[in-house]
């Protein structure tokens, strides 16, 4: 083998080789930015924006809206610099007020806002069940009482039952 | 023109009150003179304020601003077809809209029942009026349209001005659909006034049966239509003009509308139980109440800014009215109720939990369920600032995660209901109508797990899908089956006769198709994407199986707007299959920007554009393209609800035996051949009923 061939060799194996790491480390960046898009894609749907249009931050595109540009490089930048999704979330309540969540947070007097519709259908349901349970209860009476009789016919009743009673005997 | 306006809306304010004052001394001495000429006041008042709509609607064609509410909100460019709609564009005319809508309903019900029921129409038309006499104190005296632009001069003397030109109709509202869509929702919520009328004068007189569930079904029906015309059409245009993407934001204003649809649509459940069994008295009764209060709450939320949302009307005063209103309708709801309440005891107790009385009990506790899970979300942010003294957001995270369980469940009760007998149903009998629906079912749902369908909502959706969609077909196949075999005709013809049979059922049945078609639309948002570019001409991006090329951004303009545009060509697997020309529009009268949406729309997927406008940073312009799966079968279903609610709205056609002589035969022959002793056949013909 010429040296010229093994340099050759060399040159090849060596190109391949920086195009693999070129691959790998373009594979990794996307795929961290990719990752990146998408977690800020989901804490963005986690905030409003605070222009007033009641809309998820991501999908504020209010013409002219001076907060949701802002907002979303914002949240970019925290998300790029590996915040931590509470910490982020946090930040945009300090500067925005509390208004800045999506839905309220599991704390203090907020939390009834989730408690409240689980609560009051299970109170809807129990009320449902008892309020079967009375009429069948009431269904049940009635058809064991049956029509109200006098004493005085009760007494008649009995009297001919008796009689019939004795002529059988 | 203005005084003539003012003029007639003074005078319905009068008859209004006429017939109210009247209606009631009518009903007190019986007199019956006095109540019917209580009913012309009342039809009277449809009359004027039409001539009231109708000066209004003439000072929009005629240019004329020298009136505020015309100045407001229409300019000399405005194309006639959005001059017509302005009536409704503000606050002003919108409620005079309302109340022309609510005196047509009065004029027909009043009409139509002229000369039927004379214990309940007085009763009814003292409450229609008592509705009217609010809606007209409002439009005389609080928010009059017809109020002209001018002020004093330096020496004080009052003087008309006029503008050169007006500000112009907001463009969020010049969409065609935004023509149609505040009409029918505004049908929607008057026309819940109707069956409340009725349900109140029936219980202030006492009016024995169920006499007034009969004569209010249609009219309730009808207005729940109108409301889901509305709400549909409302997403529609939210979709098609907002440009985020969607077409339910969960919006408090969206939310004012769905809430009396939620309480109609149990309403139209539970008459059922009234009707067949007597029961759920006091439960229909307070329905029909609990959907009139709902529709002045939705009014009052988006009328009086208690609550911020993008499509309220400004901040005014005006919400004290509607919240004294609300309270004074509470007040005599409740009032006759505990005077009557001997009146609305159940005839009948439920026999069975597995039954239709239980599905339809079922069916209210989850729709009133999601009809609070809804309120709640939409007051608590009021709820919260008077408690802790801050406002918090209540947005579309909340309402998905609390009502998405909720909705699924109300679609398992939409299949379960009809396949359970009334009183009780054997344990045969559910095996034999649930097996096959609830089978194929799981099994389609186990096929689409398999092919990595694993967004768990939608996955349950579809199963749940695929069973209601069963068993509504069993159920026309079974019926249709047996006249099918006893007519000798084929099951089309079948199917269509048994329809025309029980259209009230059969109607109900497709309006649940309907309701399957639009689950479907929305279990598909599940899968939605998005990607946003910034583009110049030659720049492509790529989004699911298309690849969107950027040919140009230029400028188009009319006298009513300047538009930015841009022009993109879609491929799809290489070949180029259309162009789309999605726009950024600058109203001038307004100076206000908007953008408009490019779709196409396709049975599987919408393509969403959206020129979202240039980047404040490179000055480049920005593509925001999505993938919307499925979104078409929302507006599809709707329209196939809107027909079962049309056909359940028609009468039933039933058959008749009809007597045919037979041809003359001789004596003998025919009393030989006749079984009959009268010499006649029976044939079977329909009539309607």
């Amino acid at each position: 083998m010429t040296k010229s061939r093994v340099r050759v060799r060399a040159l090849l194996c060596a190109g391949v080789a920086a195009l693999c790491l070129t691959a790998a480390v373009l594979g990794y960046v996307l795929a961290v930015h990719a990752q990146e898009t998408q977690r800020a894609k989901t804490l963005g749907q986690k905030l409003l924006c605070v222009c007033g249009c009641n809309q998820i931050l991501t999908a504020c595109n209010h013409v002219g809206c001076t907060y949701s540009h802002g907002m979303l490089k914002e949240l970019d930048d925290r998300v790029a610099r590996n915040e931590p999704d509470d910490l982020t979330i946090q930040a945009f309540v300090q500067e925005y007020g509390p208004t800045v969540l999506a839905a309220p947070p599991t704390t203090g007097f907020n939390r009834a806002a989730w408690v409240m519709p689980i609560v009051v259908p299970l109170i809807a349901l129990y009320l449902f069940f008892e309020v079967v349970r009375r009429w069948r209860q009431r269904a049940a009476i009635a058809t064991a009482s049956g029509p109200a009789v006098s004493a005085e016919l009760l007494a008649r009743a009995q009297r001919e039952a008796g009689k019939d009673d004795d002529e059988q005997r | 023109m203005d005084i003539f306006g003012s003029f007639a809306l003074i005078l319905a304010f009068l008859a209004a009150a006429y017939t109210f004052a009247a209606g009631i001394a009518g009903a007190i001495t019986r007199r019956p003179l006095l109540t019917r000429s209580a009913r012309h006041a009342g039809m009277a008042v449809f009359g004027l304020v039409t001539l009231a709509v109708a000066s209004l609607e003439y000072f929009f064609f005629t240019d004329n601003f020298s009136m505020a509410y015309i100045a407001a909100h229409s300019n000399r460019a405005l194309p006639a077809f959005y001059k017509f709609a302005a009536l409704w564009a503000g606050q002003e005319g919108s409620l005079l809209f309302w109340s022309w809508l609510l005196s047509t309903y009065v004029f027909l019900a009043l009409f139509v029942n002229r000369n039927k029921h004379p214990e309940l129409m007085p009763y009814a038309g003292v409450v229609m009026a008592g509705v009217q006499i609010f809606f007209l104190t409002l439009n005389n005296f609080v928010a009059s349209p017809f109020g002209v632009l001018g002020g004093p001069d330096a020496s004080g003397t009052m003087r008309l001005a006029a503008l050169g030109d007006g500000h112009g109709l907001n463009p969020l509202l010049q969409y065609p659909e935004m023509v149609i869509h505040p009409p029918m929702l505004y049908l929607g919520y008057t026309g819940f006034t109707i069956p409340f009328a009725f349900a109140l004068a029936a219980l202030l007189g006492r009016y024995p049966g169920e006499k007034w569930i009969h004569i209010t079904r249609r009219w309730t029906m009808i207005a729940w239509c109108f409301q889901s015309i509305g709400i549909l059409l409302g997403a529609h245009w939210a979709y098609a003009v907002l440009g985020w993407g969607g077409y339910w934001a969960w919006d408090p204003v969206e939310n004012a509308s769905l809430l009396p649809w939620i309480t109609g649509t149990a309403f139209l459940h539970s008459v059922m139980m009234q009707e067949k069994r007597g029961m759920l008295k006091v439960w229909n009764v307070w329905l029909v109440f609990t959907t009139f209060m709902l529709c002045i709450l939705g009014t009052l939320l988006t009328r009086s800014g208690v609550i911020s949302s993008v499509h309220a009307f400004a901040q005014s005063s005006i919400g004290n009215w509607f919240v004294g209103f609300l309270a004074l309708v509470f007040i005599v709801c409740f009032w006759s109720y505990w005077l009557n309440r001997d009146y609305l005891r159940s005839d009948n107790t439920l026999d069975s939990l597995v039954s239709r009385e239980s599905s339809f009990l079922f069916n209210n506790l989850i729709l009133l369920a999601a009809c609070f899970a809804v309120l709640w979300g939409t007051l608590f942010p009021v709820l919260s600032e008077w408690v802790v003294g801050n406002k918090i957001s209540v947005g579309p995270p909340f309402f998905n995660k609390v009502n998405i369980p909720i909705a699924l469940f109300s679609l398992l009760l939409t299949g379960v209901g009809p396949l359970l007998a009334w009183r009780k149903t054997s344990f045969d009998a559910l095996r034999r109508n649930f097996a096959w629906p609830v089978i194929i079912g799981v099994l389609s749902g186990t096929v689409a797990f398999a092919f990595g369908f694993r967004e768990i909502y939608s996955l349950i959706c579809l199963i749940l899908c695929v069973f209601v969609t069963l068993s509504i077909a069993s159920e026309f196949y079974r019926g249709a089956r047996v006249i099918a075999a006893r007519d000798g005709s084929n099951i089309l013809t079948a199917i269509g006769d048994l329809t025309m049979r029980n259209t009230r059922r059969y109607g109900g049945y497709i309006v649940h198709f309907g309701m399957v078609l639009i689950f479907i639309g929305i279990a598909g948002s599940a899968f939605n994407k998005d990607i946003q570019m910034e583009m110049a001409p030659g720049q492509s991006l790529a989004i699911g199986p298309y690849r969107i090329l950027c040919q140009n951004f230029d400028r188009v303009a009319n006298s009513n707007f300047e538009s930015e545009r841009a022009t993109l060509e879609i491929f799809r697997n290489g070949r180029s299959e259309m162009m789309l020309y999605p726009e950024r529009r600058f109203f001038l009268a307004s100076e206000v920007t908007e953008t408009m949406v490019a779709v196409q729309s396709k049975p599987l997927h919408d393509l969403y554009v959206v020129y979202a406008g240039r980047s404040p940073e490179t000055g480049k312009p920005v593509i925001h393209a999505y993938i919307n799966p499925l979104v078409k079968w929302i507006w599809f279903g709707g329209i196939i609800v809107v027909l079962g609610t049309g056909l359940a709205l028609l009468p039933n056609r039933r058959a008749a035996l009809v007597l045919k002589p037979l041809a003359e035969q001789p004596w003998g022959d025919t009393v030989a051949k006749s079984a009959s002793p009268i010499g006649a056949i029976a044939r079977s013909s329909d009539a309607h009923d």
